[in-house]
């Protein structure tokens, strides 16, 4: 028999185990469907709007309600709950009703008119960042917007023209030009790595799993002798469903990002596909090694690619950046392929630049891919000697 | 009784067990707390493209080199370079300053600084937009006071400079910290996740040895509240004192905001508990090997976190995620913690999600019982076979 037809006999052996019970399918399948279909409709309107804040207007004067106006003109943001005190305010805040409120105290309008400089204050809960931030840059331009106001006015009386006066109160703007991400969309930046994230994280425990099953039933050994007594013959056709399978996972989640959502992607499709077919590799490589070294552990190999998959999503450094931690840690990133699946697809994707930017990711992936060459001789021990340990 | 015991013993002889409900509660904290132990992004760098090279835009440059959130990496001669640097992420930003700066201003014409972003993390785009804004604004204000509007006093021209003063106050969350936002949320996540791996794999571990049931035989096990409640006691027990080391010991080395206070926490935290740990139980009727929890619940834990409604505001989420995000405790859990916790909530304050968790687990008790007495049935089913 050749190696390919012994391969493809394994495989199909393999089908057969995955008809056998439901958990295969909903780890391999639904899993990561539904985790694509969660996060783009989660965050389908792309940046949060109407985020419920209050107001304080104790002053309660023509000015201070001009103030309150142009406030809730501003888009993400809903004022439309006032309150007769800061107490009220920061009680409701407690309780969650809103995320920040506005306070402008009594006599602001006298202080003003009177050249005594008022002070009003706004305050956000930090303890929401998205929530937080996104109010806190509205609420700084509407303070702005409320003092400037008032020399506005004083610039019409003395009769300058809207330009004029533009002139004097802003002489210069800042024009701000996010590459790639024009409408700041928060699902494009968070989707695009936490999906392949928890598919990342599938495919690793997966292997394991399906790896594992065999000690566990007993049945390495006739494993073994399908394979005609070669490792990466039996390891070949075991993972070879699993690499179509999440390989397709990756192009569904390809095809739903880049062209039914219309997320940018500069690169083109295929490049993101065969990222995807790259990362699944590495994977299913890094789980392969996790079980190598613990031969026959099948639940702290799985429990190592957990703790790795879990980790990613912190250490990839898409949220918080790798280089603001300390520097061990922005060594160890290296060490996680979500890290270089980011890496690769803001290069590619996002940017559009050429691939030749991050080829040290690139090679990291590819020796990704070669790791379980360090531990085939342990697969061999293994399959002679080694039985389950619970 | 007799069943708490004897369950206490098997979570104590079970390594795998343990090392899902005593060392990942213990270590995981530590080791995310590490990880975003600096904060705040600081010094960003950024490529400078100043085509005025004048005084003013000396003077703005140098000023956002000043600020805590940028750095000024390098001066380049045209956009190509700069862009070569972002490419090679040497830099996250470009900002580029017109030739037509100075004359603009004398001719009271507005001018514009082009600010391009490197989208990659949204942290850096904040920092440097915020920067950015900062000194354009006061860089603004010296402009208008001085040849527009100068007073006679210099308390006059602070006055003009801003005729209504305006303070920003981050509540609960000073420095605007990463670590103060996430960590809290996921040690309450961190609770849930570990139960129902941990439970979940005793379940496995009991169908293993008891030919497919939750139970093993005899008439210890007989009924099916005692034995929902035999199991629950030891995990209660041990996970009261995991919730009391979370808030306390991780806390405070990590100067996590806590404002909250000890009784209000602990009483949260029981229904919480109680809650996550009935939960479990009725996932453990899908459970039939040992290895199947970590399979089908670790990589839950990033879809629960982002239906908590903590990182994605709850106002602009679909109905339907928010219905489903009322299935697990988690979301009760993380929010009421984070209102206890950082922002000092009494129990008055989260009494919404207090009154959930105390609903949750009444429904996931009465749902244990009945999967208990589901496997009991079968039990004898299978016992009667044997004899017949």
């Amino acid at each position: 028999m050749t190696i390919l037809k012994r391969i493809l006999a394994i495989s199909r052996r393999e089908l057969r185990i995955y008809a056998g019970r439901p958990l295969y399918l909903s780890c391999m399948v639904v899993a990561p469907v539904l985790c694509v279909l969660m996060f783009v409709t989660l965050m389908g309107s792309g940046l949060p709007t109407n985020l419920p804040a209050g107001i304080v207007d104790e002053d309660n004067t023509h000015v201070s309600r001009t103030i309150v106006r142009t406030i809730d003109a501003l888009e993400e943001t809903d004022f439309s709950r006032s309150y007769a005190s800061y107490t009220e305010a920061r009680q409701a805040m407690q309780r969650g009703e809103i995320y920040a409120f506005f306070y402008i105290p009594e006599g602001t309008t006298r202080d003003a008119i009177s050249n005594r400089q008022p002070k009003i204050s706004f305050y956000t809960n930090e303890s929401y960042f998205v929530a937080g931030s996104l109010l806190m840059k509205d609420m700084r331009t509407a303070s702005e917007l409320s003092g400037l106001a008032l020399t506005r006015e004083t610039l019409y009386a003395k009769g300058a023209t809207e330009d004029e006066a533009m002139a004097v109160i802003q002489p210069i703007v800042v024009e701000t030009h996010p590459i790639g991400n024009p409408t700041l969309d928060y699902s494009v930046y968070l989707n695009n790595i936490i999906v392949p994230g928890i598919f990342i994280l599938l495919t690793m425990l997966s292997t394991t799993y399906t790896i594992g099953i065999e000690w566990k039933n007993g049945t390495q050994k006739e494993l073994y002798r399908m394979a005609g007594q070669s490792s990466s013959v039996a390891l070949w056709g075991k993972l070879l469903p699993q690499t179509l399978i999440f390989t397709l996972m990756f192009v569904l989640c390809d095809v739903v990002f880049y062209k039914y959502m219309q997320y940018p992607c500069r690169s083109g499709l295929w490049s993101m596909m065969l990222l995807g077919f790259a990362t699944v590799l590495a994977s299913q490589a890094f789980g392969v090694l996790m079980f190598g070294l613990f031969t026959g552990q099948m639940r702290m190999a799985m429990c190592l690619c957990s703790l790795w998959g879990i980790l990613s999503f912190s250490l990839a450094g898409f949220t918080f950046p790798v280089t603001a931690m300390s520097p061990f840690l922005e060594r160890m990133a290296a060490l996680f392929p979500l890290r270089h699946y980011y890496l690769i697809y803001v290069n590619q994707a996002l940017d559009g630049y050429p691939v030749s930017y991050v080829w040290t990711s690139v090679a990291a992936l590819a020796c990704f891919i070669l790791l379980p060459l360090l531990v085939l001789p342990r697969y061999r021990t293994a399959f002679l000697k080694r039985k389950y340990k619970p | 009784m007799k069943i708490w015991l004897h369950e206490t013993a098997l979570i104590f002889r079970d390594k795998g067990i343990l090392i899902f409900v005593v060392f990942v509660p213990l270590m995981y904290p530590l080791l995310y707390s590490w990880v975003y132990t600096n904060e705040v992004v600081r010094d960003v760098p950024l490529a400078v493209v100043d085509d005025s090279d004048s005084h003013l835009s000396r003077e703005i440059v140098r000023k956002l080199d000043a600020t805590p959130d940028v750095s000024v990496a390098a001066r380049c001669v045209d956009m190509a370079q700069a862009q070569e640097l972002v490419k090679r992420h040497e830099a996250y930003g470009i900002l580029r300053i017109p030739a037509s700066l100075e004359n603009d201003i004398t001719d009271s014409r507005q001018t514009y600084l082009g600010l391009y972003c490197d989208m990659s993390s949204m942290l850096y785009y904040k920092a440097l937009l915020l920067a950015a804004t900062n000194v354009s604004l006061e860089v603004n204000k010296d402009i208008k006071v001085d040849s527009h509007i100068s007073g006679t006093t210099d308390r006059q021209d602070d006055i003009n400079r801003m005729p209504i003063e305006y303070e920003y106050v981050a509540l609960y969350n000073p420095q605007s910290g990463f670590a103060a936002f996430l960590i809290p949320p996921v040690l309450m996540l961190i609770i849930q996740q570990t139960l129902l791996l941990g439970i979940g794999m005793a379940a496995g571990d009991s169908r293993e040895r008891n030919r497919g049931r939750l139970t093993p035989s005899g008439r210890l096990y007989r009924h099916p509240v005692s034995n929902v409640i035999g199991t629950a006691i030891p995990f209660l027990l041990l996970y009261v004192l995991m919730a009391v080391y979370m808030f306390t010991v991780v806390g405070r080395t990590f100067t996590l905001p806590s404002l909250g206070d000890y009784g209000t926490f602990v009483r949260f935290a029981i229904p919480y508990i109680l809650a996550c740990i009935f939960l479990a139980m009725v996932l453990s009727s899908l459970i039939y090997r040992r290895e199947d929890c970590i399979l089908l619940i670790v990589f839950l834990s990033v879809p629960l976190l982002f239906l908590s409604g903590l990182s994605w505001p709850v106002s602009s989420m679909p109905d339907v995620w928010r219905y489903v995000s009322y299935l697990f405790p988690s979301t009760f859990g993380m929010n009421g913690y984070v209102r206890i916790s950082s922002m000092g909530a009494t129990l008055a304050d989260v009494k919404s999600e207090y009154m959930a968790l105390w609903v949750q687990t009444g429904i996931y008790f009465l749902a244990a019982c009945a999967v208990y007495a589901h496997d009991l049935r079968k039990r004898s089913r299978q016992v009667a076979l044997a004899k017949a």
